[in-house]
This record gives structure tokens, C-alpha cells and sequence, in this order.
């Protein structure tokens, strides 16, 4: 259980292992109401903490669309040699990241950039999961648990990006670092294993030494990173902002 | 009053043979399990027993709870584990007779793991290289890590 939402959490018999006091003991720390039905079962409303409190780490991606070119995929290729994912795309097999090209039909003016997973702090794909399997890890990754996902495509419906994706095949060869088989959802994982690793995403590497280097990585709440200070530097925005679900990836130039 | 005999006997000797039989065609060699390089996480004889409780406390522990350090993890166990062919390069931790498929195939217990997982170590390749051709045949190696962190004891039932 996250505190990520409100949610209420009725407590019957206490279950092996868990010791309902220290529970609650962690309810009333997160400023939250506990209420005894009877003896032994307990409500407990929990207060909604806003994903854009500071946290120390939030990870997050700059793209720089006046660099991007239309020709260029660097990002795409990498990601899909990276993760082991499938290079024909059909509409079982998993895509993490794509070109994506865009032009203001009253001025003709043609931008192309990558979109992934926008990793939002409001994620719509972590609200809808029935299982609890779509969850945002402390350092703002929206990841999917596979253990957990039951393949219900809630998530897929709910992104507004169109960024996770279902899959539908049997996979094989698959990388260590990156589980996926079939009837589970994903998504882009911002390479979660590198960037513990103190590397950046397959993506920005990628784009750095091979593509337009129009990719930073960073820590967001750090404002010393080099992704803190262009961000203050000049305008940026994030796709769909007006739907206010604060992603991740920010765009400038478009 | 002879003929009963007769059948009681023959009977009797076809119900003998017949359990010798079937107890011999139901004799199951137990497997030969290949031997890892390096100390395993716990005793054996815990690992045998609790493996399954290990690894789900492990992968909570990892993809929950941010603990990312954990060695003891499935990766790991399978870099240890694996075989090699002649040829030097590992066979899948599931293919038959190999360090999962063995136990498993003898107690009859599916296991889902390899679903997702991959089933062969592989080093982490660096994008550079990824680039290039021959990126994707990067060689496995053994960790270096040989696990201390192991928990000091492992509750039944707890995930």
C-alpha cells in the first residue's frame, strides 16, 4: 500500500506476520484518520500526498525538439536492442518508444521527437491497475509489476500518451535486465537498471553518442543536474499539460 | 475345487510379477542436479526446501521495496548455475536436465519463471556496442558478488 492515494483500508482478522498496531502506528504518522468499526476491523483514510512535493529524486527526461531530426532513430533502435524488444512492430508486440512527427498546420512548422512513458507523477496508468501491479517507484518511475499484472489493458486505455503497450506473444530471448512475457503490460522503464546503475537511459546515451544530442537525463529535483538547470534556462512544456498529470519528459521547442 | 486353485495361483503369481514390474517402470532415477561455481545464498538443504520463498521475498524486496542491492537475486542465481556447451556458450537454466529443469521435471512442479525471465546470464552490454554487430554477443560471466547479505532466517509463508 502506497500513499500515493486515499484509500481506505479495512483491517479483518489480522493476517500471519502482520501486526495491525504497527500499522496503524504508520497511518497516524502520514497524517491520516483510523477509525474501529469494531475490534478488529479498522477504516483508515489516508491523505492524499501530491506527487509534485519535493521528493530528493524525481528522474526525468529533456527532450530537445529543435535538435531531433525526422531522419533520426537512435533512440528507438537502442531501446529496442537494449530491452530485447521485437524491431517489427505489430500490434502484439511491445513498443517502449517512437518518432513521432509534428506540423502546425497554420504555419507549416515540422518538429519530430521520441515519446515513452512520461513517467507522471499523477500516473493515470497507476489509478485504474485493479491489481496494483502499475505503480510509481519513490523516484517518480512508473513501472509495472509483472508479477502482479493480470494483462486487463485498463492501463493501456487509461494513458493518454498511448505509451504502454500489451504483450500479446510468446517472448523469447529475453535480457536479463529487462523480464517481459507474454499477457503482461508495458511500458518504457526509463532503463530502471542502468539508472541505478549511475547510467543514463539506453535512449540518451544513444542520442548522445549517435544521434542529435537532443536527450538529457536527470535528477528533476536536484538543482544542480544538468536537466534542473536547462529547464530553468529556457521554456519548456510537457505533452498534453493541460490534463495537469505533471509527466516526467519535458519538451522544448514544440 | 482344483481349478480355483489354479486360477488363485496364477493369479497371484501375475499380481507378484506385476508389482515388480510396475515398480520398476515407476522407479524414477533421481536427477542429476550440475553442481554451481561458488558458495551458494543458504545451506542446500534450505535451498531445496525454501528456494521458492527466497526468490518471492527477494523479487517484493526488488521491485517494491527499492532494494536494489539485493545479490541474492533470480539473475544471480542463474549466472552461478548455468552450464556451458562445448562450444563455451550457456544453455537455458531450463532446458531439460539443466539446474532448474532437473528438480523440477522430477517432482512434477511447473515452473512459470522462464516465461519472463531470461534464461541465460548475459553481461550488461554498453550502448556503444550495442550499435556496433557484435554487441548482442557479449559473453556471461560469473558474479563477482558471492552473497553475505543472506536473510538470517526464512519465515513459511511470509512473501
Amino acid at each position: 500500500m502506497t500513499g500515493d492515494r486515499t484509500d481506505l483500508v479495512s483491517d479483518a482478522a489480522p493476517e500471519e506476520g502482520h501486526d495491525p498496531s504497527r500499522r496503524r502506528l504508520f497511518a497516524l504518522a502520514g497524517g491520516a484518520v483510523a477509525a474501529v468499526l469494531t475490534p478488529g476491523v479498522t477504516l483508515f483514510a489516508r491523505t492524499l500526498t501530491v506527487g509534485s512535493g519535493k521528493t530528493p529524486v524525481r528522474y526525468g527526461l529533456l527532450i530537445d525538439s529543435t535538435r531531433c531530426t525526422q531522419g533520426c532513430d537512435a533512440c528507438v533502435t537502442a531501446c529496442q536492442d537494449y530491452n530485447g524488444l521485437s524491431k517489427k512492430i505489430t500490434p502484439d508486440t511491445a513498443q517502449w518508444i517512437r518518432k513521432v512527427t509534428v506540423t502546425d498546420p497554420q504555419t507549416g512548422l515540422t518538429r519530430s521527437f521520441p515519446v515513452m512513458c512520461q513517467h507522471c507523477a499523477q500516473a493515470t496508468c497507476v489509478d485504474v491497475c485493479p491489481t496494483g501491479a502499475s505503480y510509481r517507484r519513490p523516484d517518480g518511475i512508473v513501472l509495472v509489476d509483472k508479477h502482479r499484472c493480470i494483462g486487463c489493458r485498463y492501463c493501456l486505455m487509461a494513458c493518454p500518451y498511448k505509451a504502454r503497450s500489451f504483450v500479446g506473444r510468446v517472448v523469447k530471448d529475453q535480457k536479463p535486465w529487462a523480464p517481459r512475457g507474454k499477457g503482461t503490460a508495458e511500458a518504457c522503464t526509463m532503463c530502471v537498471e542502468r539508472v541505478m546503475d549511475g547510467k543514463a537511459p539506453a535512449c540518451v546515451t544513444a542520442c548522445a553518442e549517435r544521434g542529435k544530442k537532443a536527450m538529457v537525463f536527470g535528477n528533476l529535483h536536484d538543482p544542480k543536474s544538468e536537466i534542473a538547470q536547462k529547464l530553468a534556462q529556457f521554456p519548456t512544456t510537457t505533452i498534453r499539460a493541460d490534463l495537469g498529470l505533471e509527466p516526467g519528459v519535458h519538451y522544448r521547442g514544440i | 475345487m482344483k481349478t480355483r486353485a489354479l486360477v488363485i495361483a496364477g493369479l497371484s503369481v501375475l499380481i507378484f510379477f506385476g508389482a515388480i514390474w510396475a515398480d520398476h517402470r515407476g522407479t524414477v532415477p533421481v536427477p542429476l542436479v550440475p553442481t554451481a561455481q561458488g558458495h551458494c545464498v543458504l545451506p542446500t538443504a534450505l535451498m531445496r526446501r525454501e528456494h521458492m520463498m527466497l526468490l518471492r521475498q527477494v523479487r517484493e524486496q526488488i521491485v517494491r521495496d527499492d532494494k536494489n542491492d539485493r545479490t541474492d537475486r533470480l539473475t544471480n542465481c542463474i549466472a552461478c548455475h548455468v552450464q556451458t556447451n562445448s562450444a563455451g556458450a550457456p544453455i537455458p537454466i531450463n532446458q531439460r536436465g539443466q539446474f532448474c529443469a532437473a528438480c523440477h521435471t522430477y517432482v512434477g512442479v511447473h515452473l512459470d519463471c522462464f516465461a519472463c525471465h531470461a534464461t541465460v546470464p548475459q553481461k550488461a552490454v554498453s550502448i556503444a556496442n550495442l550499435m556496433g554487430t557484435k554487441g548482442e554477443q557479449a559473453a556471461y560471466s560469473i558474479p563477482r558478488v558471492i552473497l553475505q547479505n543472506a536473510p538470517a532466517s526464512l519465515s513459511r509463508g511470509h512473501s
